[in-house]
């Protein structure tokens, strides 16, 4: 979901992805950078992104990422999903 | 959505090195974006790499976990284990060549058999939308006369109608000879209603009465396939003819059953017969049609009456494919001789499976120990199987393609026969998806029969026993194989059975006494051109000075003419029939023959009592007929029957002579009444036949008698044989069983062989330690022997009880194939099977049994 998240502003490549999401995230989370390919080929399997050469800023060959309808798709249930279990937490935090 | 993925997922396994190579690249890209960043902060180039790399974690890794998630796992197994199985098989190319040979040829026979049979029975025929034609019956009738064909058409009940009479004759005049054509006459709305496909030109138009259509066979055997023959005239029955249109070769009639005349003519009579076929209109179910043709021909039984007789009665609207073309009257032997066929042919296929199952079960067997390592080594139950049966699989489909290689060559082979039949029958048998889903059926079908036994019993063994490494004598006696074998035995006993009668009975048919002399007759059959003899007595000067000329020939003691010539057409009249001794009617069914003075003494049916025909004999004078034994017997009882006379319901006839029984239509008939009338009692016909018999051999007489006809008429086409060789209809279904069958029996019984062979080697070669320890101990040759030979006995003796109880029950319903006098009960047959199989029983012992002679107790003994 934070990979969809992260490439629903535009198409990064890997190394933007696996940053951006640090980032994002105040250093907290940290997407264990082996696994992030293999995710990215999960989601290249499923028809949520899809994948092309380009060159990044630092002038170096990379595969940027991009989102295609069905990810958006994709990411906007999870995001449902995910909002209604936050919800449900702090609902129980709250009672208890 | 799932399909899109299969899809992806098949595109990478297409692109997979690319794609490695790409992915590794990108990770070295990400590793190095990293190490910039870290080298803009201030660290070394190598460290910042390091670091880097140290991040990011194992590269491969992530590789591999990548690489999991587009594998398509059972796809890429199936390729490894199809990898293995080739490299097996090709390590192993006694054990493959035999295995794929058995298939090929069970899968082989089995499609040729199964092209045959579509092509035959379930042919659809070369129309446009054949499922909404119709072929209707008026009144009972399979034919009527144009005028009908022509009131119904106007009255618009159906879409569109055609009509065709599929067994007339032409003569083709071709050169200074003329030769006769089988010819099919159509309606000039034929071709364009039913919706032909042409190779050539176009359909016979509306209005044409002078053009013609030629069947492929015919323009390529006799214009040479000319691509100009269109425009073309060629002048049949003494009128000119243009050609317009040449049939493609695949070109399927409406008739069905392979039926193909040469070439169609117009019907152009009023009076011209024609089975009548119709288009139903869109919607309308051949029901609603009924109803409505039935009105319009009420109301043509009303404007033109045929005395008693009603078109309307019984009328029939019928399909013209498939299940309704078979349900027509005297389809059944047919249909039991293909079903059978198919079931002969499913037996083959049967043993050539269990053959394979049981070479199958030997390689098991023998590997037994590498399966076990791979047991203990953790591999799935599952997964073994699966590459065990990717072997039969690939087996199978080595096999299939064998086998349709073999199916091709035998559907050209049938495809260019001629059957010696007196109607143009020409089978199309031509690769089609139905062949080809049957045969993949099949391949896969076999491959899991032949490949699941083995490689369940491959796993079910216990991995310690395995693991040993002696191949010990551990298998019980009766093991699967043993089984297996037997049941093949069995199986071929019952092909063998099957065969053996049926070659039997083309024996009985060949030797059987059809009741007139085959031996010494010629048959000359001479076609009029029914426009010549238009005028009353024309025809009848013309036979009186044919007979006469060919009487004169040197060497001829008789000649004589008839309507129709035994075992080659047939009349069958019922009728209510009285005497002058008894008035009560009785219901007879009789042969009708209409002969000429001396048509006896030529075929050589000797005449009991009474008189021959005489000139005299003709329109106008008494009434006279010459009966049969049977027809006497049933008649008259014992009494003398010359001088009595016989009315059916229209005339009374004075019995004049006696002749003794013959044949009429078939050898395996039930004697038949038959009753002759002298020749031109009734209406000249155009069709002459000509018996003429000579002193010497009757192919001398042949050339002799066709020019003597041939200067009589030139527009005549004559065809003359020694009549011996006009008996092909009536051997046809005894020479094809004893051909097909025969041949399906020796099949079985060489595969059966192969597995016995196989099997006793196999066994042979897993006792060699057992064998080298008897003759260590002192055994004789002939006990060595012995112990080979006494598995041979067990499973041959158990496979002949089954078979021979199977063969018995299987045979029983093949007795109307068979001539009378002839039982399905044929101990000659069974013994000669017995024969046969233990003949080829010991050549398969022969090989296992040297075998096990020459073993050097030494060697056998070494491991122990």
């Amino acid at each position: 979901m934070l990979i969809l998240r992260t490439l629903a502003a535009g198409p990064l490549h890997g190394y933007a992805v696996a940053r951006r999401i640090k980032q994002c995230s105040a250093q907290v989370l940290e997407v264990e950078e082996g696994s992030l390919y293999p995710a990215l080929n999960r989601m290249l399997i499923k028809g949520w992104l899809k994948a092309d050469w380009g060159t990044s800023e630092t002038n170096r060959k990379a595969r940027f990422y991009h989102l295609t309808d069905e990810g958006r798709k994709q990411l906007a249930t999870e995001a449902g999903k995910f909002n209604r279990l936050v919800d449900a937490i702090q609902l129980v935090m709250k009672t208890v | 959505m799932a399909y899109k993925e299969l899809w992806r997922r098949l595109l990478y396994l297409a692109r997979r090195a690319r794609f490695h190579s790409e992915l590794s690249e990108e990770m070295q890209a990400h590793i190095e974006c990293r190490a910039d960043e870290l080298e803009q902060g201030g660290m070394p180039r190598a460290a910042a790499m390091a670091r880097a790399r140290r991040e990011f974690g194992s590269a491969a890794r992530a590789a591999e976990d990548t690489r999991d998630a587009w594998r398509i796992r059972w796809i890429e197994d199936l390729a490894s284990d199809l990898r293995y199985a080739g490299r097996a098989l090709r390590r192993n190319p006694g054990f493959a060549l035999t295995a794929i040979a058995c298939l090929a040829l069970g899968i082989g026979v089995n499609t040729t058999i199964f092209s045959i049979t579509t092509s035959f029975l379930f042919s659809v025929p070369s129309c446009r939308d054949a499922s909404s034609l119709v072929a209707i019956f008026l009144g009972g009738n399979s034919a009527r006369p144009m005028t009908d064909y022509k009131f119904i058409r106007n009255t618009h009940v159906f879409q569109g109608m055609a009509g065709m009479n599929p067994e007339r004759e032409v003569n083709w005049r071709n050169g200074d000879q003329s030769t006769r054509l089988y010819a099919g006459l159509v309606t000039d709305g034929y071709f364009s209603v039913l919706g032909v496909p042409f190779q050539l030109g176009r359909g016979i138009a509306p209005g044409e009465k002078d053009t013609a259509v030629l069947s492929h066979r015919m323009w390529r055997g006799r214009f040479g396939s000319d691509p100009s023959i269109l425009g073309r005239t060629i002048v049949l029955d003494g009128r000119a003819h243009t050609v317009v249109g040449v049939l493609p070769g695949d070109n399927k009639t409406i008739v069905g059953l392979g039926f193909s005349p040469d070439i169609y003519v117009p019907a152009v009579r009023e009076d011209d017969d024609v089975q009548l076929y119709a288009r139903l209109p869109d919607g309308t179910s051949s029901a609603a049609a009924r109803a409505q043709l039935q009105s319009v021909l009420q109301e043509l039984d009303r404007i033109d009456p045929k005395d008693g007789w009603k078109r309307s009665a019984n009328v029939r609207i019928t399909g013209v494919t498939g299940m309704d073309l078979l349900a027509q009257q005297g389809m059944d032997p047919v249909l039991a001789f293909f079903g059978m066929l198919i079931i002969v042919v499913g037996l083959v296929l049967l043993i050539a499976c269990t053959n394979v199952a049981s070479l199958l079960l030997a390689r098991a067997a023998s590997r037994s120990q590498e399966l076990a390592i791979r047991l203990s080594l953790g591999a799935g139950r599952m997964r073994i199987v699966r590459h065990l049966l990717a072997e039969s699989l690939l087996l199978a489909a080595l096999g299939a393609i064998a086998g349709l290689l073999i199916d091709v060559a035998c559907g050209r082979l049938v495809s260019s026969l001629q059957l010696p039949l007196p109607v143009p029958i020409q089978l199309v048998v031509r690769l089609d998806w139905r062949l080809l889903l049957y045969t993949v059926v099949v391949a896969i079908l076999s491959a899991l029969i032949a490949g699941l036994m083995p490689a369940l019993k491959a796993v079910r063994k216990d991995v310690n026993a395995g693991l040993k490494s002696g191949h010990r004598m551990t298998e019980r006696r009766w093991g699967l194989r043993s089984l297996l074998v037997a049941g093949q035995l069995a199986a071929s006993i019952v092909l063998l059975t099957t065969g053996f009668l049926f070659i039997h009975n083309l024996l009985r048919a060949l030797s059987m006494n059809p009741g007139f002399d085959t031996q010494h007759a010629v048959w000359a059959y001479m076609r009029l051109v029914p426009e010549k003899y238009k005028d009353q007595g024309r025809q009848m000067a013309l036979v009186t000075e044919a007979l006469d000329r060919l009487r004169a020939l040197p060497g001829v003691e008789a000649a004589a003419i008839t309507r129709r010539v035994p075992l080659n057409d047939n009349c069958v009249i019922g009728a209510d029939v009285s005497t002058d001794l008894s008035s009560t009617k009785m219901p007879l069914t009789y042969q009708c023959i209409n002969v000429g003075p001396d048509y006896f003494r030529a075929i050589g049916i000797p005449l009991l009592r009474g008189r021959d025909f005489s000139a005299r004999d003709r329109k106008g004078s008494e009434r006279v007929a010459i009966v049969n034994e049977t027809f006497a017997r049933t008649v008259f009882g014992k009494r003398n029957p010359i001088g009595h006379t016989i009315t059916d319901f229209i005339s009374t006839r004075r019995v004049v002579g006696l002749v003794k029984d013959s044949k009429y239509f078939t050898l395996g008939e039930r004697q038949q009444l038959a009753m002759y009338e002298p020749y031109f009692a009734q209406e000249e016909p155009v069709n002459l036949n000509f018996i003429v018999r000579g002193y010497g051999a009757p192919a001398a007489y042949v050339k002799p008698v066709t020019d003597a006809l041939g200067r009589l008429d030139s527009s005549a086409a004559i065809e003359t044989k020694p009549i011996i060789q006009s008996m092909g209809l009536a051997l046809l279904p005894s020479q094809a069983g004893a051909a097909v069958l025969g041949a399906m029996g020796m099949l079985g019984l060489v595969l059966a062989a192969i597995g016995l062979y196989g099997v006793l080697l196999y066994s042979v070669a897993r006792r060699t330690r057992e064998i080298g320890l008897r003759i260590a101990l002192g055994a004789t040759p002939a006990e060595v022997l012995r112990v080979v030979c006494r598995q041979t006995f067990a499973l041959v003796g158990a496979g002949t009880a089954v078979g021979l109880v199977l063969a018995l029950l299987a045979t029983r319903p093949l007795a109307m194939f068979l001539v009378p006098g002839l039982s399905t009960y044929d101990p000659g047959a069974f013994a000669a099977v017995i024969g046969v199989l233990g003949g080829v029983a010991l050549l398969a012992t022969l090989g296992p049994a040297l075998r096990a002679l020459r073993v050097d107790p030494m060697t056998a003994l070494r491991y122990e």
